[in-house]
């Protein structure tokens, strides 16, 4: 192959990439302004809430509540064997799940049950021509379909974030004291949350929450084919949900150390 | 239409086409799979959009996408999808009162009215609480009708109306498209591979084949036409073009 043939290929994909982050852009801007013209069918967003919150928080509450006990033993031992003083592990671990681990692993975890959930849907309605025959009756499919889900991640994502912060913290305590003997009172201890760390955190939560339905939805909107054409709209849903989460989570950060320099 | 040029990836579905019908009138279009026969009915309703050439519906040129002219033609257009297209999280009774509902322009009553007199017309009597995964391909496809003609419109669009029916359901379904145009007086643009059916339905054929006009005529001469294509198709002899 020529190096002509390559830089046409490379130049191929860049340019496809290109149409996909606009249409993908549109389909952002149509969701979010949908979220105001309700157009949505009636209890449509109540119903959404009751998928991504009530159907989720089994799920998040046993992840978070042993990522919160795993945690608590494996920083206390590591603490245990430089200076074993315990005194700071309640305080800096609620710090660090507010900041940091609750809003992402919550919103992994929603990219994968959720993202996948709504990129089936819609993709499903998408190759059965539902999508076609909802745009012949005068509706936007983003406003119809991406809209409800938008506000109802929106909200349930804080719902789930606060729980997964709560059972995290919880399992942790109880994990401290029993492997290491920690009093309660010791270990829960808010002393250390500043509110940087809450709004860092709600950001965060709202960006996750935000991109989640959006990218699910654009993956679904552009599903073609049969059953083959869901099934991949599902997989790049949850990949793309995930590495948007990620790199969201990178910049947010990094944009709250430069400028408020970590809340220290 | 005028010159019209469709093409999904660099590959073209649509190829120079030009297709005009008049207000009012029926025209039954054939061909093999692949077409782009379903492609053409949906470009008449801007859910694809043209490459190149015009496309004119009920007086206004669609050709250029825009949402609010897009809106304002479709409610004057009622489609039956090759697929159904039923609303798999409503109930029948809802799916056929969906046009109708969205118009905002009837009655809850009368609409409840509508749907259960389209839904006896397509011999689907009292099924208003069924959902559609609880009815069978057939059942689908005339609850599909039922919800394409509910609203009136001055343009109907088939595709594929009878695939999957019985001949019976198939002449029936025929009868009640053309009692609804008789009644309406509306276009009635129906797209089929059913030769059969299709020649009995419309005096009017043509036959589309690689996104072109490959035949255009009375429905009686198409097995007489000059193209080998056509006149395979419509025999279905296993040797030919085709």
């Amino acid at each position: 192959m020529s190096l002509t043939t390559h830089i046409e290929a490379l130049g191929s994909k860049a340019a496809g990439a290109g149409r996909a982050g606009s249409r993908l852009a549109i389909i952002a801007a149509k969701s979010m302004s949908g979220v105001f013209a309700r157009d949505s069918p009636k209890g449509e967003v109540a119903r959404q809430m009751y998928i991504v919150g009530n159907k989720s928080v089994l799920f998040i509450a046993i992840t978070m509540g042993f990522l919160g006990m795993v945690m608590v033993i494996q920083s206390g031992g590591q603490i245990n064997r430089v200076t074993g003083d315990l005194s700071q592990l309640g305080p800096q671990f609620l710090k660090l799940f507010i900041q940091e681990f609750a809003p992402t692993i919550t919103a992994l975890m929603l990219a994968t049950r959720v993202g996948a959930g709504i990129a089936a849907e819609v993709g499903s309605m998408k190759v059965t021509e539902q999508i076609d025959a909802l745009r012949l009756s005068g509706i936007t499919p983003t406003s119809y379909l991406i809209a409800p889900r938008l506000i109802a991640c929106l909200f349930m994502g804080f719902v789930l974030t606060v729980i997964a912060i709560v059972i995290a913290f919880s399992a942790g305590g109880v994990s401290a004291w029993g492997v290491f003997g920690l009093n309660p009172t010791v270990f829960f201890d808010s002393s250390m949350v500043r509110s940087y760390d809450i709004a860092i955190g709600s950001i965060k939560t709202i960006c996750y929450s935000t991109a989640i339905p959006i990218i699910s939805g654009y993956c679904g909107l552009e599903a073609r084919g049969g059953s083959e054409g869901v099934g991949t709209a599902t997989t790049s849903a949850v990949i793309g949900s995930s590495f948007a989460v990620l790199l969201l989570d990178f910049i947010i950060s990094g944009i709250g150390l430069t400028i408020f320099g970590g809340g220290v | 239409m005028r010159d019209v040029d469709v093409s999904f990836d660099g590959s073209p579905v649509l190829r120079s086409l030009s297709l005009s019908l008049e207000r009012g009138g029926r025209l039954g279009i054939l061909g093999p799979a692949a077409g782009g026969k379903s492609v053409l009915l949906k470009l008449l309703v801007g859910l694809v959009a043209p490459d190149d050439g015009a496309v004119h519906i009920l007086g206004t040129d669609i050709s250029r996408g825009k949402e609010k002219t897009l809106m304002r033609v479709r409610r004057d257009v009622g489609m039956l999808f090759q697929n159904y297209a039923l609303f798999d999280f409503m109930t029948v009774g809802e799916n056929v009162a969906f046009p109708l509902a969205r118009l905002g322009e009837t009655e809850e009553g009368e609409i409840a009215e509508r749907v259960s007199l389209r839904l006896r017309a397509v011999g689907l009597a009292g099924s208003e609480t069924k959902m559609p995964s609880e009815l069978s391909g057939g059942m689908k496809k005339r609850v599909g009708i039922a919800r394409a003609t509910i609203a009136r419109p001055a343009l109907l669009l088939y595709d594929e109306p009878t695939a999957g029916l019985d001949p019976v359901t198939t002449s029936k379904m025929y009868e009640l498209i053309a009692a609804d145009q008789a009644e309406t007086g509306c276009t009635v643009l129906a797209v089929s591979s059913d030769v059969g059916a299709l020649c009995g339905f419309s005096t009017e054929l043509a036959l589309m084949h690689e996104g072109r006009i490959r035949y255009r005529g009375p429905s009686e001469a198409i097995g007489d036409s000059n193209d080998a294509l056509v006149r395979q198709f419509v025999s279905g002899k296993d040797e030919g073009p085709l």
